[in-house]
């Protein structure tokens, strides 16, 4: 089968297995949920997942996109790891995940149809998207040191300004 | 030689199957996952039980030797005096119809987050001491005894539960698991476990009225201060009415918007609507916090701190209160006032509005106004001169907050307002708005700095909703009634759709009100230019010429 036959034809079902690789390092108790609740605003965490992994896919199967789109489609996803999970790898690791999935689903394929190359070129990109992923999580652990810091200034702003005021009529009157 | 592991060995969070029942995992204390814990000190001045030091994060929480009796005891006490309690013990049929709802199980996917899961960790140690199956069959009955590592448990959870009743929304029921969380805070403090950002101002307010402590001569330098920035925007300075004997109206507010950004232009609006009414009313240096943390913390001192507001309205022979906007403020009032503190005092009369006489018949028992529906009469009445045009940059969205959307049914009052001074009004999807919104992630205490991460995924899907109006309809703004979510909301907003500000209603309000004499309004409260305003003087003058 050519590759991107074969590309179109498993994309569902390369889809599902990483869908169900990522619950999978949730609790057990929670995948019921994670996996059949569709409603996007009832159960954001899967559609996250979900609008992920189609952006995943087609950007590793090489689709035509750009940097900004694929971003946009993995924002949500990233940003959602990015407060769940204590380590680095830990978050963004889920997109390890795809590999050996594609290699069990798509490398026989590309062997036997003598395409190695374009699977290479897929694992590349894949390699490419975890790294704008890193950027991307970095990003938003910056703006949480950020918030923590805004927020403290932000409870005690008011009294700070009484306190300068003060500070200077003290200033004016000594 | 050792070998690296592969990325998903690397990355599980759990065996491929599950070894242990849910119930037997146990919670890591690791940094970010828990509050800090009370100060000795603070604990001894508020006469709670058991101060002392300890670390969420340590082996040993220094529970006191008789700790299991204490806690068995002060369960069985409230046992018989919440029938409430008892029934929600007894009638959950484990349909999981809840399972989902809450927004700390989205965000966390961790089981006992569900609150189902939650409310069963209290369950199974009722099972043990006041059934009889329990008492018969243990563990095959559901039934666990009280540990240690259960204190540790409960503790977690019953901080990771912002009591915001989502889930009792959609239970056939009407458990009420926020409820189950109080009592489990409360049974907590029996052994000395409470935490810092609760207990500090539930001290505060009990010594000094407001939750910073801050002193009252100070209190009103820093409320005048807020009347002269009044002033540079509008030209009009407002008065600032202190503890004024028979007033005819007490209005009391959160006094986080005296001392937070951005609440403070709220309470900058309250004193521009009041000017322009003249409205014959007064602030109390003594009753300076409408917010009550004592229920964070107890069903008592919740009542406790809740007494100043008719004590105060009493000394100053006020008619009736007018409440600002304030979320668990108004959870108490509606719940709970009438019986922690009422009846009201004899001074008191049921609250009419002076400006439009309007008789607010549904506050004829505690005689407590919130201002969304006081200012929604006005509007209503064309009292107000208005000019939304000015709130043109704004594309607003409303937030309920949970507490005066499923506490006290305030869902139609503030979107009049809003409608009323901003011409752009989106509302989020429909199963995110009114009695079913999603909590900021952050209310009961938990909008302390030490948790934020925690804070982001709990308020994950109050922030996706937020990004999906901001994506799909250019949503800018997010306005809100309640202070607490004033302080929780711009981080959410800011992790979760940047570029979203957030303000609450009457920000918006007194910058639409047209006031007499007022000068031309260049910029808003913020003191951020108004756009288009710059051109259209240009226009004036070159059209003048
Ligand atoms: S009250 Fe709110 S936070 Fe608590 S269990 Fe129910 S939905 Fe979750
Ligand atoms: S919805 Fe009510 S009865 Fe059903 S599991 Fe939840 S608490 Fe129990």
């Amino acid at each position: 089968m050519r590759l991107t036959e074969c590309l179109r034809d498993e994309k569902e079902e390369i889809l599902r297995l990483w869908m169900e690789a990522v619950y999978a390092t949730y609790p057990f108790d929670a995948k019921g949920v994670l996996r059949t609740v569709s409603d996007p605003f009832g159960n954001p965490g899967a559609d996250m997942t979900r609008e992920a992994a189609h952006a995943l896919y087609d950007a590793v199967m090489g689709e035509e996109t750009t940097v900004d789109g694929v971003k946009g489609a993995l924002e949500r996803f990233v940003k959602l790891r990015a407060v769940q999970r204590d380590t680095p790898s830990r978050a963004l690791g889920v997109f390890h995940l795809l590999k050996p999935i594609m290699r069990q689903r798509l490398l026989p394929h590309c062997t036997d149809s003598g395409e190695l190359n374009g699977y290479l070129a897929a694992e590349s990109r894949l390699d490419s998207l975890i790294l704008l992923a890193f950027d991307m999580y970095m990003a938003d652990r910056e703006t949480l040191a950020e918030s923590r810091v805004k927020e403290i200034r932000s409870q005690h702003a008011q009294l700070t300004k009484w306190a300068q005021a003060f500070k200077k009529s003290l200033l004016v009157a000594g | 030689m050792a070998k690296l592991p592969a990325p998903q060995e690397l990355i599980a969070s759990r065996p491929p199957f599950p070894g242990e029942h849910w119930l037997a995992l146990k919670p890591e204390f690791s940094p970010g996952s828990f509050c800090y814990p009370a100060k000795p000190d603070t604990m001894e001045r508020l006469h709670m039980p058991n101060p002392h030091e300890w670390d969420p994060a340590a082996d040993d929480w220094g529970l006191p030797e008789n700790w299991e009796k204490t806690l068995c005891d002060a369960f069985a006490e409230r046992l018989e005096k919440h029938r409430s309690l008892k029934l929600f013990m007894d009638i959950c049929v484990r349909c999981g119809a809840c399972a989902d709802k809450c927004h700390f199980f989205l965000g966390t996917n961790d089981p006992k987050n569900m609150p189902v899961l939650r409310a069963e960790l209290l369950r199974s140690l009722y099972r043990r001491d006041h059934t009889m199956l329990g008492k018969l069959l243990g563990k095959t009955a559901g039934a666990r005894g009280w540990d240690k590592s259960v204190v540790k448990e409960l503790f977690y959870y019953a901080y990771q539960c912002t009591e915001c009743r989502r889930c009792s929304l959609f239970c056939p029921y009407g458990i009420d698991t926020a409820e189950i969380t109080m009592i489990v805070r409360e049974l907590l403090h029996e052994v000395g476990l409470g935490t810092h950002w609760i207990m500090d101002p539930v001290k505060n307010c009990s010594f000094t009225g407001n939750h910073l402590g801050i002193q009252p001569h100070s209190f009103v330098e820093i409320v005048e201060m807020l009347a002269d920035d009044c002033e540079t925007v509008t030209g009009i300075r407002p008065k600032t009415p202190f503890n004024k004997k028979n007033a005819e109206i007490l209005f009391i507010t959160p006094s986080g918007d005296v001392f937070a950004d951005p609440g403070i232009y709220t309470f900058m609006g309250y004193l521009l609507l009041f000017h322009q009414l003249d409205l014959d009313y007064t602030l109390s240096t003594y009753a300076s916090e409408g917010g009550n943390f004592g229920s964070f913390t107890s069903f008592n001192m919740a009542k406790k701190l809740n007494a100043k507001m008719y004590a105060e309205a009493e000394r100053l022979n006020a008619k009736w209160i007018l409440g600002g906007e304030c979320g668990h403020m108004w959870r108490v009032i509606n719940q709970y006032m009438d019986t922690y503190n009422g009846p009201t005092p004899a001074n008191m009369i049921p609250p009419t509005s002076p400006v439009t006489g309007t008789v607010f018949s549904n506050a004829a028992s505690t005689k407590m106004v919130h201002i969304a529906e006081f200012t929604a009469d006005l509007i209503y009445h064309n009292k107000l001169k208005l000019d939304p045009s000015r709130n043109d940059h704004i594309v607003t969205t409303f937030h309920d907050s949970c507490n005066p959307s499923r506490g006290m049914g305030l869902l139609d009052e503030p979107r009049y307002v809003l409608k009323a001074v901003c011409n752009n009004f989106v509302e989020m999807p429909e199963n995110t708005i009114r009695e079913q919104t999603f909590c900021c992630g952050a209310g009961s205490g938990l909008n302390t700095e030490e948790i934020m991460e925690l804070r982001m995924r709990a308020g994950m899907p109050r922030g996706n909703a937020l990004r999906h109006v901001q994506q799909k309809f250019g949503v800018n703004h997010m306005a809100c009634v309640c202070a607490i979510d004033r302080a929780t909301l711009p981080p959410l907003a800011n992790y979760w759709a940047p570029g979203v500000t957030v303000s609450g209603l009457h920000e918006l309000v007194a910058n639409a009100l047209v006031m007499t004499g007022e000068q031309k309004r260049t910029m808003d409260l913020r003191q951020e230019d108004l756009p288009g305003v710059e051109e259209d003087e240009t226009d004036a003058q070159e059209g003048g010429e």
